[in-house]
């Protein structure tokens, strides 16, 4: 992967860009931004842009195939063992980051999910960030920066990374996919600007079943308790599908909302269902939209803190029935 | 290819350096001067303040070869050694890579010997929070008895991790953060000494993204050099900070203030279109409504915020048309906001709600009035219903304006007859009271004379009590009486899933009293005056207790 095959991220190449024609680049950096937007890609990119034989990343020289299979001897990758990055794991390359690089100008080193390191580990890494030695290259990756040590934080050099525009992310869905526009549309839409959760969608559930779904949401009625235990048995089921679709619930009732606030429909998510949204809206007020987009909100949090999730659900429904 | 850092290549090398630390150098300059120096420091306060280059300072005075100072010359081979951080004497620990007692223990071993050449034997241990209790224990053992040639210095972003023990024992330095202007003006000596070009406005907006820390202004300084060589535009530092171009913020706050949503939504939009990070928006449209606020309640904010010129004169202009109370509320909610942000599955619905709820946000009245408003609506309380819930906005929009809402019609139970199901098990209660309560939570599944079918849950108690011959022979009697006509009694067991079935009862009136309250709840939740006593005392609605049961 060179700069010029990531797609995007215009700034961020520019960037690294002119710090390697500068010669001015940092002893590291951190790539925080969300998931699936391609941190890592940038990441390897500029890898192989610093070992490359041929100075530019070429992708075909010896040293840059070496960095795409991952076995560049100069080249460390750390991952969380388990759920977190353990400070034997910080060690370990620190010892190695000791020794002179044996094929590169540098010895590269790329943490991933860097937010996971233990206190332990990141308060070892502190010195390595500080005062490294001159021929070292760290490059943290992580979608959650507020999670890390300030103190790691101060040490690198952030590049930030931003979501994708929406029109980016569906372009590439009917390029690669060959669905339709308002299929790419709601997908794209429900991204967050990631091609990774873009591509990762469940189709099925995201196209298919997110019209039964609001269906029966928009046909429960608050005097009516029973088909709303029934729902939110169904619902509570399966807690990994259960994330997804309230996603597909909180984009729905957001598009009552921008509706209620007189926005246009290309700036709907379900714009195959705009129809529905209208209708809905014809009912609601922004005050009522709010209060349940936060019972949605809340909801989210108490999942991942392992509520019950059918209670979860059947007061959830109440509020969005009512 | 490698270049030296700023923060490494301009660490402070004299106390005279240590911008921001006056309170530290002088205290430990006299100290130095006295010849009285405590054998043990603990250095505390954020990330790159100048901890640990004031422990280097402080070493190289304690062991300069020209004589203890407070200036130590930087010249000769002890000092240099301390600044290439390789000194013989002066031993640097990482309190987080040595966090045993076996380092601890160490240590000691090492401290018993005398210095190689120098004055002392230094121990400078960063990150001292890290050790282990163990290690501390070790550790307060030597600072119980230290040798006198021993000095110690701690440096910690976390004190309060520290034990007492080892805390009474030091004699410990605050250090602050440093003021943006003074960061500001040793940027502008270090950017003329590395023959930059570049604004006084540009530095300032770096000093600022430090937000008190050198070693990060020094790095975004870095990054503004890595991006734009010797010659930095002021454009190219307000695209690298990924900065909101002021105008849109400003355009926001506008909106806001004016109650207009679809002006705030529009900048949402192109703040998601132009790819910039939410999160900074909203950090950035926060700095905004702080800075009103401080302008509101401040003689000269000027310093207080770090503004200068056009851009504390607009934050002025604007912060004069708006209420105290309504920007405290706005920044109120920023903050929540802002929480909010770092863990929402959908930060941008996050945003966008919050600004939607921003820019409907009823005015402010003033607390006297709103008490008083308070009274005049307890007292109305137990005579009329309260006004029509209505959403506070200043500008009306038609859609909000709808009846409320026409719920779908729930199953009906099957209507018949003159008082059909309901009548029958009312006037079947009043003879036999076991039996009617035994209907209360039947489900009437069929009524089309003469056949009467109910439902029960399959395995129920009920449903076998109402197969006894005795108990159909007397509802049939019942029945027939009540209708008019022959009656023909089917009782059925039904799967608890099967929804299709009419609730009984007993579901009907619990539905309705959910509903009611539902209602109520919703009524008082969205009344004007509660919702503005809400957001002023910042209160949360624990429970609401009708008054009167016929009042809704
Ligand atoms: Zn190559
Ligand atoms: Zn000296």
């Amino acid at each position: 992967m060179t700069f010029d095959q990531i797609l995007g991220h215009e700034h961020q190449k520019e960037i690294l860009r002119r710090g390697l024609v500068n010669g001015r680049i940092a002893h590291a950096y951190l790539f925080s931004g969300p998931d699936g937007i391609g941190k890592r890609l940038m990441a390897m990119a500029l890898a192989r842009a610093i070992v490359c034989l041929e100075q530019r990343g070429c992708g075909h020289c010896q040293a840059c195939r070496k960095i795409d299979h991952q076995n560049h001897p100069d080249l460390h990758i750390l991952e969380p063992d388990g759920s977190s990055i353990k400070i034997e794991q910080v060690r370990a390359f620190q010892r190695d980051l000791n020794l002179k690089p044996l094929e590169a100008s540098r010895k590269i080193c790329m943490i991933e999910q860097a937010e996971t390191m233990t206190a332990g580990a990141a308060n070892a890494l502190l010195k390595t960030l500080e005062e490294p030695r001159g021929d070292t290259l760290l490059i943290l990756l992580t979608a959650q920066p507020n999670r890390l040590l300030e103190t790691i934080r101060s040490r690198c050099q952030p590049l930030p990374f931003t979501r994708h525009p929406n029109s980016r992310i569906q372009a590439e869905l009917e390029k690669q996919l060959g669905i339709d526009a308002t299929e790419s549309h709601v997908l794209a839409a429900l991204s967050e600007g990631s091609f990774k959760k873009a591509f990762g969608k469940d189709r099925e559930l995201y196209l298919e079943q997110r019209r039964d779904l609001l269906k029966t949401l928009t046909g429960l009625s608050s005097g009516s308790i029973l088909p709303i235990l029934d729902f939110a048995e169904q619902l509570a089921a399966d807690k990994t599908i259960l994330i997804d679709i309230l996603e597909i619930f909180q984009a729905f009732f957001r598009d009552v909302l921008m509706t209620l606030e007189g926005r246009g429909d290309e700036e709907l998510v379900n714009l195959d269902l705009k129809h529905k949204v209208h209708r809905v809206a014809a009912h609601e007020n922004v005050a009522s939209i709010l209060d349940k987009l936060d019972a949605l909100m809340t909801v989210r949090r108490q999942l991942d803190r392992n509520v019950n999730r059918q209670l979860a659900m059947e007061v959830l429904l109440l509020k969005l029935a009512a | 290819m490698a270049y030296l850092v700023l923060a490494r290549k301009w660490r402070p090398q004299n106390f005279t350096d240590l911008i921001g630390q006056e309170h530290v150098s002088q205290t430990l300059a006299n100290a130095i001067r006295s010849g009285r120096v405590h054998h043990a420091f603990l250095f505390t306060g954020a990330r790159g303040v100048g901890k640990t280059s004031a422990a280097r300072i402080l070493a190289k005075a304690l062991n300069c070869e020209a004589g203890l100072s407070d200036q130590p010359c930087g010249t000769c081979a002890s000092c240099m050694e301390i600044t290439a951080s390789h000194g013989l004497d002066v031993i640097e620990i990482d309190g987080a890579s040595n966090t045993g007692v076996d380092d601890v223990r160490e240590l000691r071993e090492n401290i018993r010997y005398l210095p190689n050449r120098s004055r002392f034997k230094i121990f400078i241990i960063d990150e001292v929070h890290m050790l282990s209790t163990n290690a501390f224990n070790a550790l307060l053992k030597t600072l119980e008895e230290p040798p006198e040639h021993a000095k110690f210095i701690f440096a910690t972003t976390e004190p309060h991790k520290i034990p007492i023990t080892i805390l009474s024992r030091c004699q410990r330095f605050d250090f602050r953060k440093i003021p943006t202007s003074r960061v500001a003006g040793r940027l502008r000596e270090i950017a003329d000494a590395e023959k930059l070009t570049i604004s006084d406005r540009s530095l300032s907006l770096i000093a600022r993204q430090g937000e008190g820390s050198m070693r990060d202004a020094l790095s975004t300084l870095d990054q503004v050099i890595a991006f734009s060589g010797d010659e930095v535009e002021d454009d190219a530092v307000q695209t690298l900070l990924g900065m909101v171009d002021r105008r849109l913020l400003l355009d926001t706050v506008e909106a806001v203030l004016q109650r207009d949503s679809r002006r705030a939504l529009d900048a949402v939009r192109r703040i998601d279109q132009l790819g910039l990070a939410l999160k900074q928006f909203t950090q950035d449209l926060l700095e905004m409504f702080r800075g009103m606020v401080i302008c509101k309640v401040v003689e000269d904010p000027a310093e207080m915020l770090d503004l200068v010129g056009d851009e504390l004169k607009g934050l002025k202009t604007l912060a004069e048309e708006a209420s105290l109370e309504d920007l405290q509320r706005v920044v109120t909610l920023l903050l929540k906001t802002q929480s909010e942000l770092v863990n929402s599955n959908y930060p941008l619905l996050t945003l966008e709600m919050s600004l939607v709820r921003l820019a409907n946000l009823s005015p402010s009245q003033n607390l006297a009035r709103l008490i008083s408003h308070i009274e005049s609506l307890e007292k109305r309380l137990g005579e009329t219903a309260p006004p029509p819930r209505k959403m506070p906005s200043a500008q009306p929009r038609p859609a909000q304006e709808t009846p409320p809402p026409k719920k779908p019609e729930a199953p009906v139970a099957v209507k018949t007859a003159n008082k059909g199901w309901q009548g029958l098990v009312e006037q079947v209660r009043q003879s036999r009271p076991m039996l009617g309560s035994v209907l209360e939570h039947g489900r009437p599944l069929k009524l089309e004379l003469p056949t009467l079918e109910i439902g029960y849950p399959n395995g129920s108690f009920m449903i076998s009590q109402l197969q006894e011959q005795q108990i159909t022979q007397d509802l049939e009697a019942l029945a027939t009486a009540y209708f008019g006509q022959p009656v023909k009694l089917l009782v059925s067991g039904i799967d608890s899933s099967q929804q299709s079935a009419p609730p009984s009862l007993v579901e009907t009136r619990q539905a309705k009293e959910t509903d009611r309250m539902r209602r109520l709840r919703e009524d008082a939740v969205g009344h004007p005056a509660l919702k503005s006593v809400q957001e002023i005392f910042n209160g949360t609605i624990k429970k609401v207790i009708p008054i009167d049961k016929g009042f809704v």
